[in-house]
């Protein structure tokens, strides 16, 4: 296996374990709710929430370079430039990323003062990490920048897929700058954050997803490039089409000028068209196989991702997007809810996709079949979808009784929180994590053991056009 | 046909970004302008000098803050340089203590303890003048935010932070400029309406 | 905008996608099986959603301009569907796997 190929999975391995993190620092969120005592003195909730969402951002990012380095040889023929670099910072990413879990579990927090923010905690919302964590996060963005388009130098050569990847390369970093200065004012700060988080996360990841998918379609459905490049280039013009305005949805109480409300509406509400075509395409993808693949659990990922994203992004994410809707739903579970629906939808399900490929070829699989994955793919769509429910009924609830009803204060708040609908939401939440907890253990055991008994050939790659 | 070529296609994604680029940066501009303290959606931060309060107004159909008659904090006015150091000194104890990860800002945030965007304004800091023993509204908020832990809230509790008096005077300072952001009318309602028991 | 109104207005705008949702999959389900029963069917979630559309358009307090995008987009929901699967047959065409 190629140099670039074991650092795949390396990454992958590391985004599959992370992944555990995520969902166990879920957990303990969830016990808060139902449990306000759960660890008071000795771990706040900030700290469960912030291990819970900066391991989320870091686990789909490793899944990210993980199928981005498992690809790479194939599209180009050699070994990516600088791949002694990548596998350097390979093990400087994973020992910063504990150094920082044990400083947000054990230190937790420091003075008011600048040193705070170089050394413990920076404070905002999914970039909490301290500054100089953030600064290797930027090196080893800017080292797999480095791996993709230098590799392109290197061969010569440029796929159109390799194309798109390397030209978002470019606000893949520059954009993850916002993670360092700190701004005094609120409004300017959320202006700029957003740019982090929407354009970084919902439009950059965006791309970087479709390249990935684009790449695991040649392989796993055997699609030819001229196709899977021209759906790639719709996706982007829509994906970028909508969604660079479509930031506006998160300018509308900002304290920006009203007139976002009108442009992140409209864009926004633009945003399920492309997700509707995106099911037809999955059904018929399914249909034209059959529903039968060399790798049914990258398959059914694959299928999961096109109606997750439609159901978390267009369903979900339409129910609150209209800025008269929002004003009541902005900041409530019910955000909650279309977030987590959103992201799994998203990017996981496209991540786990790309494990299975990655394992086929690892392990010499002519086929990858068996029930562990079921299992796996069930309980944890089956969770998630439970969890998104429950949160979804406590949404309403908050939003319903603290906004509409409440008045938006202390007492609202709490009146909001207190209401038997939004408690039997928590209490449903936390029982549907519990699924989705035992789908991540199938899931890790089922990754782990796949084909260990199974002795076969080596699937032939798909070559590079 | 152009629809079944990829470069017809290439050509549309680059067109569509670099057009919604623009747009967006020409809005960028714009909205930076209004958020600027002293724009015109963002009062400058001597306005912790000011009474803030919060009303609806018909002719915009929303609610929106509203800038009265003097009335600094703790009873004494500061100076615009002054004012930014403490609005300076609020942020860095907000990001240092990752206030935003229990709480909203302009609903941006986590969602275990109430929105902070108007909190300056909340009635209830009326009750805790009395429990805290405090004589205002701002030195109530500074006794809440040096021991949260040893004022019985609801259930959920704050935990102690180790928030210094004078990181609490600062964030304080940093609530009450929060208040009077225009923020198009959200929180919805904001202490208007009472919650019937 | 009322505390019930709200709620109701929202629903209503999850169960038009969601609609569209059924409708695209039902539609797509119909093309690959040649099954007229399953066309209905897909004819049917798109007569919720139209139902769902007018409903929004006539009884919630939405401004007119969000009206208008709602009507647009459940128009454009019809299309994409067909649209999309015909784009698929021809991008296809040569793989000898169109359906």
């Amino acid at each position: 296996m190629s140099r670039s190929k074991s650092l795949a999975v390396k990454y992958l391995a590391a985004a599959v374990l992370l992944f555990g993190v995520m969902t166990l620092a879920g957990l303990a969120s969830a016990v808060y709710y139902i449990n306000p005592d759960f660890l008071f003195g000795f771990v706040p909730f900030n700290v469960a929430k912030i291990l819970h969402i900066d391991t989320m951002i870091i686990w789909l990012l490793m899944g990210f370079m993980g199928a981005v380095y498992w690809f790479l040889p194939e599209e180009f023929g050699c070994e990516p430039a600088g791949i002694w670099a990548a596998e350097i910072l390979f093990w400087v990413f994973v020992a910063a990323v504990l150094a920082v879990a044990a400083i947000f579990v054990f230190v937790q927090w420091g003075p008011g003062t600048e040193t705070t923010l170089w050394l413990f905690q920076q404070g905002r919302k999914y970039v909490e990490a301290p500054r100089w964590a953030a600064i290797g996060v930027a090196l080893v963005m800017l080292v797999f920048a480095w791996n993709v388009v230098g590799t392109a130098l290197k061969a010569r050569r440029i796929t159109g897929v390799m194309a798109v990847m390397s030209v978002n390369m470019v606000p893949l970093v520059l954009l993850y700058l916002i993670a360092f200065p700190k701004i005094d004012n609120m409004a300017v700060d959320l202006y700029w954050w957003w740019w982090l988080v929407h354009l970084w996360v919902e439009a950059t990841w965006e791309i970087l997803i479709g390249c990935i998918m684009a790449l695991a379609m040649m392989k796993l459905l055997g699609t030819s490039r001229r196709i899977v490049e021209g759906w790639l280039y719709v996706e982007v013009a829509l994906v970028l089409g909508t969604g660079i305005l479509g930031l506006g949805h998160h300018y509308f109480w900002i304290g920006t000028p009203d007139y976002w409300l009108g442009i992140g509406g409209f864009f926004s509400a633009l945003e399920p068209l492309p997700l509707l075509g995106m099911v037809v395409h999955a059904v018929y993808d399914a249909g034209v196989h059959r529903m039968k693949t060399s790798n049914q659990p990258a398959f059914y990922w694959t299928l999961a991702e096109a109606f997750g994203n439609f159901l978390g992004g267009g369903v979900f994410g339409f129910m609150i997007t209209l800025p008269q809707l929002n004003l009541f739903a902005h900041g409530t579970q019910w955000t909650v809810s279309h977030g987590h629906f959103a992201f799994w939808g998203a990017y996981a399900c496209g991540v786990l996709s790309v494990c299975y490929i990655a394992l086929q070829e690892q392990r010499r699989l002519v086929t990858v079949n068996g029930s562990g994955w079921v299992w796996a793919f069930v309980l944890l769509n089956g969770g998630l979808i439970g969890m998104v429910g429950s949160l979804l009924v406590a949404g309403m609830a908050q939003a319903f009784f603290e906004r509409a009803i409440g008045g938006s204060t202390l007492e609202a708040f709490i009146a909001g929180q207190e209401n038997p609908w939004f408690m039997l939401g928590m209490y449903s939440r936390f029982g549907f994590g519990l699924m989705f907890a035992a789908g991540y253990l199938t899931l890790a055991w089922n990754l782990s053991a796949l084909g260990r008994r199974q002795v076969a050939a080596v699937p032939q790659p798909m070559p590079a056009e | 046909m152009p629809f079944d070529d990829p470069a017809f296609w290439r050509a549309g994604a680059i067109s569509t970004t670099v057009v919604m680029s623009i747009v967006l940066a020409m809005l960028t501009i714009d909205s930076l302008e209004a958020i600027a303290p002293g724009g015109s959606h963002v009062p400058p931060y001597t306005v912790i000098n000011r009474h803030i309060d919060y009303a609806h107004n018909a002719k915009l159909g929303r609610d929106m803050p509203t800038i009265g008659q003097d009335e600094p904090l703790f009873g004494r006015a500061v100076e615009a340089p002054e004012a930014a150091a403490l609005i300076e000194r609020g942020k860095l104890v907000i990001q240092s203590r990752a206030c935003i990860d229990c709480h909203t800002f302009m609903g941006n945030g986590a969602y275990y303890g109430p929105d902070l965007t108007k909190a300056w304004l909340d009635p209830a800091w009326e009750a805790w003048a009395a429990i805290t023993g405090a004589e205002s509204r701002e030195e109530a908020m500074v006794r809440f935010l040096m021991a949260p832990d040893q004022y019985a809230t609801w259930q959920r509790r704050m935990p102690n932070l180790g928030i210094s008096r004078d990181e609490a005077v600062a964030t304080v300072a940093y609530l009450k400029w929060l208040a009077s952001i225009d923020t198009n009318g959200f929180p919805i309602h904001f202490g208007r309406i009472k919650v019937s028991e | 905008m009322s505390p019930v109104v709200f709620l109701v207005t929202s629903s209503l705008l999850g169960f038009m996608v969601l609609a569209a949702g059924a409708y695209a999959l039902l539609y797509g389900a119909a093309r690959f099986r040649e099954s007229y029963a399953l066309l209905i069917a897909a004819g049917f979630a798109y007569a919720m959603l139209a139902l769902d559309a007018a409903g929004i358009v006539l009884a919630t307090p939405l401004t007119p301009p969000w009206k208008l995008l709602i009507a647009a987009s459940a128009l454009a929901y019809f299309a994409i569907p067909p649209l999309t699967w015909r784009a698929l047959q021809y991008a296809h065409r040569e793989e000898g796997t169109h359906l």
